[in-house]
């Protein structure tokens, strides 16, 4: 397979992983909304923690897609 | 036939964001998978910056809910069954209860359904919520029938001598 079509794959692949993470983290948005609202705010933090957690996740596949072009650059530099 | 796209001659030019919302058809572009990952890791960076801020937000509110405050005295329930009061603030109603078996019992009187004020009902020894039936268990304030979904808030009450005092509010 060659290099074009392996990116293709991937980074449609994290693409629908990114997205369904910001889906979500607009889920826990909206229950830690509603918890605000009625009072409950125990589910809060461990709301918040998720959300950072999940932002970790989308942080680490850019990063991956950045260090793949820089590869996919230098291997065709030399 | 094949459409040839004519190339905007202003538009390599101009600044980034006038790039991003270009005014000439030519000078539109498609967005590449790569910024569309960035742009929505910059969304996830947003949503969970204010879900923190909502946890903020809500410890800071339940901090406030700590202050003692005096409600009444324990004669006035003994007589009526139950004592109204406001707490943690004046806009907060809630009612104060002596079970049958003697226990001291206070919740907020704001229905967890629609936001009526509950009353207590000697004949089923429960808050009952008038507007839709709603009915509270008078030991945990968990909702045992009609359409609330969520218990009371629990308000801590202290008896010092024949002075009542409410010290916290339980969500």
């Amino acid at each position: 397979m060659s290099v074009r079509s392996q990116g293709t794959t991937l980074f449609s692949a994290i693409l629908i992983l990114v997205g369904t993470t910001v889906v979500v983290q607009l889920w826990l948005l909206t229950v830690s909304t509603e918890a605000l609202l009625s009072g409950q705010t125990k589910t809060l933090i461990p709301a918040a923690a998720g959300s950072s957690l999940l932002l970790l996740i989308n942080a680490c596949l850019l990063r991956y897609v950045y260090r793949f072009d820089h590869d996919v650059e230098r291997e065709s530099q030399e | 036939m094949t459409v040839e796209k004519k190339k905007c001659a202003t538009c390599a030019k101009a600044p980034k964001w006038k790039q991003d919302f270009p005014i000439e058809w030519e000078g539109d572009h498609y967005v590449t998978r790569r910024e569309l990952v960035k742009f929505m890791t910059l969304g996830s960076a947003l949503l969970a910056g204010a879900n923190w801020i909502a946890a903020v937000a809500g410890s800071l509110i339940h901090r406030g809910s700590h202050a003692e405050r005096y409600i009444g005295a324990a004669s006035a329930l003994e007589r009526t069954g139950s004592l109204l009061f406001r707490y943690p603030t004046d806009q907060d109603p809630c009612i104060a209860v002596r079970t049958p078996e003697g226990k001291l019992v206070a919740y907020s009187q704001v229905c967890t359904h629609l936001s009526c004020a509950v009353v207590y009902s000697k004949a089923e020894n429960a808050l009952v919520c008038p507007c839709h039936k709603g009915v509270f268990n008078i030991d945990g304030g968990s909702p045992v029938a009609g359409p609330p979904m969520r218990p009371l808030p629990r308000v801590k009450i202290e008896q010092r001598g024949d002075q009542l005092f409410a010290t916290e509010l339980e969500n």
